[in-house]
């Protein structure tokens, strides 16, 4: 390409006036003829431009004008409609402020409440709801419930941009926050429009009660449809009433308001089989929909917000079917419920677990949101009314009864010991927040995150240990027969190897993994981080026995009458389900890596043949993230393949000792599952994977299909970490 | 320079570069609706750099003083 550049004489005069010049008053003249002339005289490939201001980079980043990939702004042309705001369509006629039928005050507001799911799924409020011309400015609108309704989603979606950007567990993928200038209704107040809206609602009742049937009285079919088209449009005026006062509810500071969320929530719930008979009696809309396109129809315009778009290439939102609307509120409306929930939780780690089980299900950015602002509300106190700092100390407790925290030992009123353990928690805080707040976002970006926050956490693991060592000297010297070893370690350890098994885990979920990596990361699972997770546990259990047996010694002096003999065992011990979930998943893993590595021997996985492949690059890029992190130390290359070298057993074992081997993990697995009382659904769902997988492997150990060519299939469908393995 | 396009929108921007084809690149280029002398289409649009391929120009006027003799 050659460039020749500016005239420098005529750079003065070329193009250097002020945009707001440009204007009606500026004299404009035509230079088309001689432009175009004086461009033909340039060679092919030659440019003309600008001595300072254009070079590659605007070459390359500048949008194509009349392309429709690139100019959003040519779609208004391409239409053979005229695209009008809602001020013009009213003058024109094209839209009616009053004197709505039923049907057409049905068919707008199922098509509202579609566009507003759409955009909660991610779009653009230019794209969804603001495509509704009536909700640009109900104060033009007449008829009552329209304007009521339209006050009512604009409020609904006020409320909901405010929680999605205060939880700040949104990424762009999620969501968009921006309001372009809309106007959202602030010029009245929640309780004016829910009272609207009630207004309406009561009206609406009057008129279903005076047309419903009367017995012994003959049904005319007009009365009847206008009665069903009224307990339609009340159905909808209701749920519109009911959502936005659960959303008030929840800007609430009071604990309270989250249980009358929970109701009001129901109380949509039970709304929803009405709505959904009656979608028929809306007005539906002039083009056809099946492919997702916006549709045409009175009061919706897709393209009146086209040109506040920004320039970048034209997305377009496709608006969700009225028939997966009802649908789609059923599923939100059951996660509110879900996160209403947390508020009966209230140690830390039951809230952890919580926050985990919840994310598990993928749940929309708007629940999650709710979750995190009920949790910390205004990110001070939990639930608005615990410290956060009470809670560490609360679940250090449960975990491992540091003495610094039982009442009865001296530390617990000892000033330096109370600074130290103070500090500590205090510097515990913002990490766990952080936790809890990586738990709200969606399941592909918590991954990541998870990933960075192993860094903060060595730190956290670092400082217990240095004081833990000092409350053990000092308590050495006050308390001798009691001890402090490693407690606060024990608690960081267990928090630092539950984000690294997430870690690993969620790889699997999110199909992050080759099936030839699967035996690295399985072993890594069940012979590093299960293990050390085991023995964390139990030290964890005997630190909580040495302080209860401790209780007990002192208690005994007082009253023979209280101590009770307290046989082993007796009651289970607050970690043991923990205990045998985690042998359980223990053994799934090694089950899982046994079998690759019998699956390898026998030539059933396909690996990279590339000539600079690298597996060791592979293996140190998986596990990176793991190398801030102090204990447990990080497992290097060379030493897995050290520990995890077959030939230090004579003789070595052949792939049908592995697959036996494998099977009698799945087989362990499946005794501690079954043994565990009261199973919840995650316990069914390993059963489900490790009882096929006994057999398979007792088939593969046999010898069954080994001179196959074809390659096993592993079935994620049943549990996303541990697959079901297929012989075809 | 303001150009007007054969779909009737006009754009208003720098002129920055052309070639033999009579591509034109403006920049700061805004977007007015088929008439920019009335403003009854309100605000315009704007698009920053843009690229309109020379067979899409209709007409190209430049400011009168600023015209080069």
């Amino acid at each position: 390409m050659v460039m020749k550049s500016s005239v420098e004489d005529d750079d003065v005069g070329w193009g250097l006036g002020v945009p707001e010049k440009m204007r009606n008053n500026a004299n404009w003249v035509d230079i088309t003829h001689e432009f175009k002339g004086a461009c033909k005289e340039l060679n092919l490939g030659e440019l003309l431009h600008d001595k300072f201001r254009f070079g590659l980079f605007e070459a390359m980043s500048a949008i194509e004008m009349m392309d429709p990939k690139m100019d959003a702004g040519m779609i208004g042309n391409q239409v053979n409609r005229k695209v009008l705001n809602f001020e013009q369509a009213v003058k024109d006629g094209a839209i009616r402020v009053r004197d709505l039928s039923l049907p057409e005050l049905i068919g707008i507001m199922d098509t509202c409440f579609c566009c507003l799911i759409t955009w909660l799924e991610g779009h653009s409020l230019a794209q969804t709801v603001f495509t509704c011309l009536y909700v640009h400015n109900p104060d033009l609108i007449e008829d009552p419930a329209l304007k009521a309704f339209t006050l009512g989603i604009l409020k609904v979606c006020d409320i909901a941009r405010e929680k999605v950007n205060k939880a700040a567990v949104f990424e762009e993928e999620d969501f968009q926050a921006m309001t372009y200038g809309f106007k959202m209704a602030n010029n009245v107040t929640d309780l004016r429009v829910t009272g609207m809206l009630k207004d309406v609602e009561d009206e609406l009742q009057r008129k279903v009660k005076s047309t419903r049937s009367r017995q012994g009285e003959q049904r005319d079919p007009e009365v009847e449809l206008e009665h069903q088209q009224c307990l339609a449009l009340f159905s909808r005026i209701k749920f519109t009433r009911l959502l936005l006062t659960a959303l008030i509810a929840f800007t609430k500071k009071e604990t309270s308001s989250v249980s009358e969320a929970q109701k009001l929530m129901q109380q949509a719930a039970d709304l929803l089989p009405a709505l959904r008979s009656s979608i028929e009696h809306g007005i539906q809309s002039q083009n056809d929909t099946t492919k997702g396109d916006h549709p045409i129809m009175m009061g919706f315009e897709p393209l009146v917000n086209q040109r506040l778009l920004p320039p970048t290439f034209p997305r377009y939102a496709k608006i969700i079917k009225r028939e997966e609307m009802i649908n789609y509120f059923s599923k939100l409306i059951d996660r509110i419920k879900t996160v209403c929930e947390v508020i009966n939780t209230t140690n830390l780690h039951g809230i952890l677990d919580f926050f985990c089980e919840f994310s598990e299900q993928s749940p929309c950015v708007l629940s999650r949101s709710l979750l995190q602002t009920t949790f910390l509300i205004d990110n001070k106190k939990v639930f608005g009314t615990l410290p956060m700092q009470d809670m560490i100390k609360d679940a250090l407790r449960y975990f491992v009864s540091p003495p610094v925290l039982s009442s009865k030992c001296c530390l617990y009123n000892n000033h330096q010991a109370k600074d130290y353990i103070d500090s500590f928690v205090a510097h515990c805080s913002r990490p766990f927040c952080s936790l809890i707040q990586i738990h709200g976002h969606n399941r592909a970006r918590q991954r990541d995150k998870l990933g960075h926050i192993l860094e903060e956490f060595a730190t956290l693991q670092d400082e217990a240990e240095k004081v833990d060592a000092a409350l053990h000297s000092l308590l050495m010297k006050l308390e001798p027969q009691r001890q402090h070893l490693a407690c606060l370690g024990t608690w960081i350890l267990y928090h630092n190897l539950r984000i690294m098994i997430q870690y690993l885990l969620s790889g699997f979920e999110l199909e992050l993994y080759s099936m030839h990596e699967y035996y690295y990361i399985y072993w890594y699972l069940s012979e590093f981080l299960y293990a050390w997770l085991m023995s964390t546990l139990s030290r964890a259990d005997s630190s909580q026995l040495a302080e209860e047996r401790l209780l007990e010694e002192q208690q005994k002096g007082r009253s023979s009458k209280k101590t009770k003999k307290k046989k082993k065992g007796q009651g289970a011990r607050p970690l043991s389900r923990e205990i045998t979930m985690s042998q359980a998943y223990q053994n799934m893993c090694a089950g899982m890596y046994k079998t690759m590595i019998a699956l390898d021997m026998d030539g059933k996985v396909r690996k990279p043949q590339f000539e600079l492949d690298s597996e060791q690059v592979r293996y140190e890029h998986r596990f990176a993230p793991f190398n801030s992190v102090v204990t447990p130390p990080p497992v290097h290359y060379v030493q897995f393949k050290e520990m995890s070298d077959l030939k230090k057993y004579s003789p070595p074992p052949q792939s049908a000792d592995l697959y036996m081997a494998a099977s009698k993990h799945f087989q362990q697995a499946k005794l501690i599952l079954e043994n565990v009382p009261s199973p919840d659904p995650e316990v069914n769902r390993i059963l489900k994977v490790a009882k096929p997988n006994i057999v398979v492997m007792k088939l593969l150990a046999g010898g069954h299909k080994k001179e196959t060519k074809v390659l096993p299939e592993f079935d994620f469908s049943t549990h996303k970490y541990f697959p079901v393995v297929k012989i075809i | 320079m303001r150009i007007r396009m054969t779909d009737g929108r006009t754009l208003v921007g720098l002129f920055l570069c052309t070639d033999r084809d009579c591509n034109v690149i403006l920049g700061s280029a805004q977007e007015f609706l088929k008439s920019s002398d009335s403003f009854s289409q309100g605000e315009p649009r704007v698009l920053g750099l843009a690229m309109i391929p020379g067979h899409h120009v209709v007409s190209i006027e430049v400011e009168s003083d600023m015209y080069l003799v």
